[in-house]
């Protein structure tokens, strides 16, 4: 039940795979780098990448687009988003029409950035922007709460509260 | 049973259903789903939404299928096999979206709408229509409860049907014709109905929603479970939706042998409860001032204060069935007592023995399949309102229905009601039985007779308050043969007095009196110590202003506020050295407990609730209990056990296995002993009181909207000729004086009470009506005109009957 010996390979051939291996390692070597010199170095990430955290969009009166449907959260994969919807008052409106995100939040250390909260989202209200620098020191850190998401983002690297975290 | 059978084709398949069944639902049996909006298997057909379109063969047009009747030999094919039902659901569906607007987002049906879901899967998935929609203004608040948008009705006339034919409260109806039809509800006028909250459950649109769920939640939000409302005997069964552990709505469940698929307002929306912030999670003991402390702390400080002493044990009708077995036990075996009562009337007598030992045999069905019912002392739709709704379905099928009672019921338009002085009820029961007189207590007596077996007498606690009511009501249902049951208020009334939480009935109605029932319960607790039959709440409570009880349990119940004399449950807790309140939250009881033990309320805890007629229903633990807090039987049973004693049972199937045993239906009671006679009454007025449904319960606590919505101020209710002879006017203030206090209260004047008597409702804001009574529900009174604040100058001349709301 002996089994029938590999054949053996011609010594020339494996010098020449070896030579086409470093060949590949030293072309990237010498390469220019592609490393971007985060956080000293800023580069700005291409115009419409949808690559950071949400942003909650207002009308051009400054009435909130969100109108607490969850819709959003059904469709989030990873149950990242909560949302309690209520009541708007008529004489001091949130949203337009009856309906207001009365708590909206988005956990970050469960959200997968898949972005099917906005394709969900019926007004547009919620966004991806390009602000990816996102850090925390604690669980409720993580946790962004409505007011933050309503904030636009900063320019990166300017915000200097997870830096010094 | 000789119903005729049809067999009919539909689909190719072959189905064979009784004759007069609808096609629709004969489809349903071979499983063969037709979309529908207006069709409701409990509401008369209406064909309004033509979506069920199906062709019948050889006939030219489409049939709804939820209108027609099969007939033998049809030939049905659904939107399945014919194109034409196909392209005319699609056609129809793509009509009633026109004006639909797109308001899923923001409308509590998205996610479990069928208008939603039908759309998905029968609809046309675009619509031509491009112009603008027909817009109301909207919501329309028909109630504090119940909010109206008519842009997503579709004029199913769901709402509208129920309504009329299941509530009779016809607030609701269809307004206008063409376009602009649209439901509509007088100007002015509020949607009053207790029941207002099914025809939201039943709007297959989005049209009619719930203000306490509005803009709560999604369907995807919630957690849902089975339970039984613990509200009132009826036994609703509900389906209860949480969201992170927190209960934030109930709907109805359908249960064709007890509720129906219907539910009160009371049931469907007062569900805060659990949840009240005033809820206390860990036991207390009294030191300098209420502390905290742990279980086995307190239970040892019960076991000491206890040692020896007299005992004594008042319930309310909020435990489970087990729970009150365990109490039952817990009170003869560890503490040699039979000072235990769960009860707010008098004796039942004979009726209560029957009941307890569950020989009634009234049933839901007994009720909706009866030909004459007689209701005595109970205000169904006020005390135990699915039954009212059973009521009114037996008198749709042609029951004749009377109620004796003080004060018209909302039963009005489908009963005959026989007013009655509360020292009359037994005489004119003495009357039904007889049968031969041509007032309405003969006829009704006349009706029960020629129904036989399928009478049936309801006897509330109303009645139950004069002792030989319920001795009457027993005698004239065997003269009459029709059959007999109590109606209790309290969710688990029933299973106490199956348990045992009675001073002289051990578990199974077994008068622990008789040795021979005795000891049928004996061979399973081993020797029970004391068998003289205890005191009833009432003595317990004279017993305790007397000094001669040393330590009170008050297990769910605040005698405070539920017992028909404050003044006395006042001076007992006072009196009581050691009181131990065992409840969700200690309320008014705070400065008199001395501890405090934690229990878990319905949905937390395993059990079973007896209903009215002796069904038992399983509730199931939704969601673990807050704190440290414990069901009740664990309580029971780590207490025995602190007492040096033991229940014999360490886990609640041990439990459940044990009480099975004793509180099956037994065969035969023992004899009873007749009621006393009645004191005679006072020649005066006589005020008489029971709670109507949404009151100041403390299940209520948190119901905001419902009270909003159904609420009454407390009021006083007089016969036009009492308002004369007592000068008060409609509209006035009364000052009404009995032997327990007096209060002043707005007057309504109303023919529809009995001369001579007058009521004034149990616990509605601005008067616990337990101030003014002396140990029951009915007591001696005299009124005056409040002078301070006027009424409408014209005096009493000008008294006019004033309707009273439902």
């Amino acid at each position: 039940m002996s089994r029938e010996p590999a054949p053996q390979p011609d010594v020339l051939q494996q010098v020449g795979a070896i030579a086409k291996g470093m060949a590949t390692v030293f072309k990237q070597t010498f390469r220019k780098d592609n490393t971007e010199q985060w956080p000293k170095q800023i580069v700005a990430p291409p115009e419409r990448s949808h690559i950071g955290r949400h942003l909650l969009n207002k009308h051009e009166n400054g009435l909130e687009k969100c109108i607490g449907c969850e819709l959003c959260a059904f469709a989030c994969p990873a149950d990242a988003i909560w949302v309690e919807g209520a009541d708007n008052d008529p004489e001091n409106p949130t949203s337009p029409g009856e309906r207001y995100a009365k708590d909206y939040q988005i956990n970050y250390l469960r959200c997968i950035m898949c972005g099917l909260c906005v394709e969900a989202c019926p007004t547009r209200a919620l966004t991806l922007t390009s602000y990816f620098e996102l850090s925390f020191t604690s669980r409720e850190e993580a946790i962004w709460t409505k007011e933050q998401l309503l904030e636009p983002p900063p320019p990166l690297g300017t915000d200097p509260v997870d830096r010094e975290g | 049973m000789s119903e005729d059978l049809v067999t009919l084709t539909i689909d190719g398949k072959e189905v064979t259903v009784p004759a007069g069944t609808l096609i629709i639902r004969a489809a349903e049996q071979l499983g063969i789903e037709i979309p529908r909006f207006c069709d409701h298997p409990m509401l008369d057909p209406v064909g309004a939404c033509r979506q069920c379109y199906v062709q019948i063969e050889g006939q030219p047009k489409l049939f709804t299928s939820c209108t027609t009747t099969v007939a033998p030999a049809m030939v049905v094919r659904t939107q399945n096999t014919s194109d034409e039902a196909h392209t005319a659901q699609v056609a129809n569906l793509e009509f009633l979206l026109l004006n639909h607007p797109l308001d899923c987002p923001i409308c509590d049906r998205g996610g479990e709408c069928p208008l939603q879901d039908q759309a998905l899967a029968f609809g046309p998935g675009e619509s031509r229509y491009r112009e603008a929609k027909r817009v109301y203004e909207k919501p329309l608040h028909l109630s504090a409860l119940v909010n109206l948008d008519r842009e997503r009705c579709v004029l199913c006339a769901r709402c509208t049907r129920f309504c009329d034919q299941i509530s009779g409260d016809r607030f609701i109806e269809l307004y206008a014709r063409g376009a602009s039809q649209q439901v509509a509800i007088a100007p002015g006028e509020d949607f009053r109905s207790p029941f207002s909250g099914n025809t939201v459950q039943i709007c297959p649109v989005g049209a009619l929603t719930a203000t306490p769920y509005r803009f709560v939640a999604r369907p995807f939000d919630l957690s849902t479970a089975d339970s039984v409302c613990p509200h009132c005997s009826a036994g609703c069964n509900l389906k209860i939706d949480m969201r992170r552990g927190e209960v934030v709505r109930q709907l109805a469940r359908d249960n064709l042998e007890v509720n129906d698929g219907w539910a009160c307002d009371k049931g469907r929306f007062a569900f805060g409860f659990p949840d009240s912030p005033d809820r206390i999670t860990t036991p207390l003991v009294r030191d300098h001032g209420l502390e905290p402390a742990s279980f086995g702390e307190v239970f040892g400080r019960i076991a000491e204060w206890t040692e020896g002493k007299r005992v004594a044990f008042l319930s309310g009708g909020r435990l489970t069935d087990e729970e009150s077995y365990a109490l039952s036990k817990l009170a003869r075996t560890v503490f040699a007592t039979n000072d235990l009562d769960h009860r707010r009337h008098l004796e039942g007598g004979e009726l209560e023995l029957l009941w307890a030992a569950g020989l009634t045999g009234v049933t839901y069905e007994r009720v909706e399949r009866a030909k004459a019912i007689v209701l005595v002392g109970l205000d169904a739709e006020q005390e135990v309102p699915i039954l009212h709704l059973r009521i009114r379905k037996a008198a749709r099928r042609g029951a004749k229905v009377f109620v004796i009672h003080h004060r018209r019921t909302r039963l009005h338009d489908v009963a005959t009601h026989i007013l009655c002085r509360p020292d009359e009820v037994a005489g004119l029961l003495a009357e039904l039985a007889a049968g031969t007189s041509a007032a309405p207590a003969g006829l009704a007596g006349a009706a029960l007779r020629e129904a036989g077996n399928d009478g049936v007498m309801l006897i509330g606690a109303g009645a139950l308050d004069r002792p030989g009511a319920a001795d009457a009501s027993l005698a004239a249902a065997s003269a009459t043969g029709a059959r007999i049951t109590m109606v209790s208020r309290r969710a688990n009334d029933h299973g106490a007095l199956r348990a045992g939480v009675h001073p002289g009935l051990l578990p199974g109605g077994r008068p622990i009196a008789v040795p021979e029932d005795r000891a049928e319960v004996e061979l399973v607790w081993g020797q029970i110590p004391n068998y003289r039959p205890g005191r009833n709440a009432r003595q317990i409570l004279e017993a305790c202003a007397r000094r001669e009880i040393d330590v009170l349990f008050l297990v769910g119940v605040d005698p405070l506020r539920d017992f028909p004399d404050a003044a006395l449950a006042l001076r007992a807790l006072r009196n009581v050295p050691r009181k131990v309140v065992q409840s969700l939250e200690l309320g008014s009881l705070e400065p008199y407990a001395d501890a405090f033990l934690p229990a878990a309320a319905f949905v937390e805890k395993d059990g079973h609730f007896t209903t009215w007629e002796g069904r038992s229903q399983r509730l199931k633990p939704l969601r673990p209990a807050p704190g440290i807090a414990l069901p009740e039987w664990e309580i029971f049973a780590s207490l025995a056990l602190a007492c040096g004693s033991d229940l014999g049972f360490e886990t609640l199937e041990e439990l459940q296995e044990e009480l099975g045993g004793l509180v099956a239906a037994r065969e035969s009671v023992p004899d009873w002993p007749p009621s006393p006679a009645p004191p005679p009454m006072a020649q005066g007025l006589e005020l008489f009181t029971y709670p109507l449904l949404v009151d100041e319960g403390r299940l209520s606590e948190g119901a905001a909207r419902l009270k909003a919505a159904l609420q009454e101020e407390a009021f006083v209710e007089v016969h036009p000729q009492d308002a004369a002879a007592t000068g008060l006017a409609a509209g006035g203030r009364a000052i009404l004086r009995t032997e327990a206090g007096q209060a002043e209260l707005p007057v309504r004047v109303t023919e529809h009470i009995a001369r001579g008597t007058v009521f004034v409702p149990f616990n509605q804001p601005g008067l616990a009506a337990n101030t003014l009574l002396s140990g029951t529900f009915a007591t001696a009174v005299t009124l005056e005109p409040a002078h301070a604040a006027a009424g409408p100058s014209g005096g009493p001349a000008d008294a006019q009957p004033e309707e009273v709301p439902a």
